[in-house]
C-alpha cells in the first residue's frame, strides 16, 4: 500500500509503506465495504490508521 | 461567567495576541516544573504515582495553587506503563523514579538504504524489534503486547487529560493544546544512530544521513500536525544535535530538513514552539529566517544579542537560568527576571519561560520558594 504522506512535502512518495494506509489505500484492499457508508466508516478506520502512527513515533521521541 | 472561564478569555486573548506578533496585555507566563517536581513538591512517591495516576489529582490541584502559570503546568508524554509492557531499552525508569533515555542504537549505519528507501517500514520490522524486547519475537506475542501497550497509554493519556480538564477548570489555564515532532536530524540521531553514532556518520557517511533525513520529514511532518492548525495552540520541537556539529555540517545535514519541516507548519497556519537547547548563538542568522512568529524558547546564549538580531520577527523566550533557583537568594532570582524582561519584554514578542525544566524537588531546598516568588513577580510586573 503506498500512502499520500508526502504530498505535504511536494507531492514525492517516499513513505511507501506497508503499515500505513489513507482510506483511498484501504478501501481499495477491502471491496466488501463498497456501498457501506464511507461517511461513517471512514474517519473511524482513519482515526486508529493514525492513532497507531502517533504511537509508533511517539516510541521514538 | 465564573472567574476561572473569564480568566481563561484572558489569557487565550493573551496567547491568540502573542502568537500573532501584537503586544500581548501582560508577558505570558509558563511555570517550568513538571509533573515529577509536582509529586515530589506533593511529598508523594514519584514512581508510585507514575503507575497509579489516580494519586495525581490532588497533587495538580496543590501544584496549581502555590504556583503562577498561564498555561497548564506539569504534563508528562513519559507514562511508564506503556514502555514497561514494551520491554523499552530507550525509555527506563531509573531507581530514583525518573524517566530517562539512555544512549541507544536502534538503527545500524549498513541499514541506512533500508530506512531511507521506507523509513516506516524500517521503523517497523528493524529499528522498534532492536529497541523494545517485546516486540521482537513472535507474531503473536508481538501484536499481545503492542495492543496491551497502545490501551494503556491510551488509557493513562485519557485520565491525566481529565485532570488537566479540570485544573483548567478551576484555575482558568489558556487553552491551548500542542503536538510533538524533531528535527529530522534529531530523530535520526536520538533513537536511531546515537550520539556517538550520528557523530560518525556526518564524516563518514554525509550523503546517507542527508538522504534520511530527507527521508523521514514526512514523517516528521504528519507527527508535528494538529488536529486542527486554527486551534490555539503550537507544535513543540525539541532541538538537539545542532551545538555538537560543525558549521558546515548544519549548513548541509541538519538545517535544510528542519527549515523545510518548520516552514510546512507554517504553512498549515500553525504556531510552532522551537526549544532551542544548548547553545545556538552561531546559528542566529539561520534562526532569523524561520517564518515569522516562530516561538523560540532558548536554553543558554546572550539575551540581548538575541532579541537584537530576532526579536523583531520571532517570539524569544527561555534563558531563565533554574540553576539560580536552587543557588541564589529569593532576590537574586527574581533581580534575574527583572533583568531579562528588561532586555526581552520592550515591543512584545516575549514569552516567560525557564531555560530547563525544573524536575527535581528537595524539602529543604529553596527552589519552591524562589520559584514562586520568580513566577509572581513576572505576573505582577510584566504588564505591558
Amino acid at each position: 500500500m503506498k500512502t499520500g504522506l508526502t504530498k505535504l512535502v511536494g507531492g514525492e512518495d517516499k513513505m511507501d509503506s506497508k503499515y500505513y494506509a489513507t482510506w483511498e489505500e484501504y478501501l481499495a484492499e477491502h471491496p466488501e465495504l463498497e456501498g457501506k457508508p464511507e461517511h461513517a466508516i471512514s474517519p473511524k478506520i482513519q482515526k486508529y490508521e493514525d492513532a497507531m502512527f502517533v504511537f509508533i513515533m511517539d516510541l521514538l521521541l | 461567567m465564573t472567574d476561572a472561564v473569564a480568566m481563561t478569555n484572558e489569557r487565550n486573548q493573551i496567547f491568540r495576541d502573542l502568537f500573532s506578533g501584537k503586544t500581548p496585555k501582560r508577558v505570558p507566563i509558563s511555570n517550568p516544573a513538571t509533573q515529577d517536581f509536582a509529586i515530589q513538591y506533593a511529598g508523594l512517591d514519584l514512581a508510585e504515582c507514575q503507575w497509579d495516576l489516580t494519586r495525581l489529582e490532588p497533587v495538580y490541584d496543590k501544584f496549581c495553587q502555590d504556583f503562577f502559570t498561564d498555561t497548564y503546568p506539569g504534563g508528562s508524554i513519559r507514562i511508564p506503563s506503556h514502555y514497561q509492557i514494551l520491554g523499552s531499552t530507550p525509555i527506563v525508569m531509573s531507581s530514583s523514579g525518573f524517566m530517562q533515555h539512555p544512549e541507544v542504537v536502534g538503527l545500524l549505519a549498513e541499514e541506512y538504504d533500508e530506512f531511507i528507501a521506507s523509513p516506516y517500514d524500517c521503523i517497523v520490522e528493524k529499528i522498534l524489534p532492536r529497541l523494545f524486547t517485546e516486540l521482537n519475537g513472535a507474531p503473536g506475542k508481538v501484536a499481545m503486547a503492542l495492543a496491551k501497550a497502545m490501551r494503556a497509554q491510551s488509557d493513562d493519556l485519557a485520565y491525566l487529560g481529565t485532570i488537566r480538564a479540570k485544573m483548567n477548570a478551576k484555575y482558568g489555564y489558556a487553552a491551548m493544546i500542542g503536538a510533538l515532532t524533531e528535527a529530522p536530524f534529531d530523530f535520526v540521531a536520538d533513537f536511531l544512530r546515537s550520539f556517538k553514532g550520528i557523530s560518525g556518520d556526518v564524516r563518514r557517511y554525509p550523503d546517507k544521513v542527508a538522504a534520511a533525513c530527507e527521508a523521514v520529514l514526512p514523517l516528521l511532518i504528519k507527527k508535528g500536525t494538529l488536529p486542527s492548525p486554527g486551534m490555539l495552540g503550537y507544535t513543540f520541537i525539541p532541538l538537539h544535535m545542532a551545538p555538537y556539529l560543525r558549521d558546515k555540517d548544519f549548513a548541509t545535514l541538519y538545517w535544510p530538513t528542519f527549515k523545510k519541516l518548520v516552514e510546512t507548519m507554517a504553512g498549515m497556519g500553525q504556531n510552532v514552539q522551537l526549544f532551542v537547547e544548548q547553545d545556538w548563538m552561531r546559528y542566529l542568522d539561520y534562526l532569523y529566517e524561520l517564518p515569522e512568529n516562530t516561538i523560540m524558547r532558548f536554553e543558554y546564549g546572550d539575551a540581548k544579542l538575541v532579541k537584537e538580531k530576532l526579536g523583531k520577527k520571532h517570539i524569544i523566550s527561555g534563558f531563565y537560568p533554574i540553576t539560580l533557583l536552587q543557588t541564589g537568594t529569593k532576590q537574586q532570582c527574581v533581580d534575574k527576571a527583572k533583568e531579562l524582561i528588561d532586555v526581552l519584554a520592550p515591543g512584545g514578542k516575549y514569552w516567560f519561560q525557564a531555560d530547563k525544566s525544573v524536575i527535581n524537588f528537595e524539602a529543604k531546598g529553596p527552589v519552591a520558594e524562589n520559584m514562586s516568588a520568580v513566577l509572581e513577580y513576572v505576573h505582577e510586573n510584566g504588564t505591558y
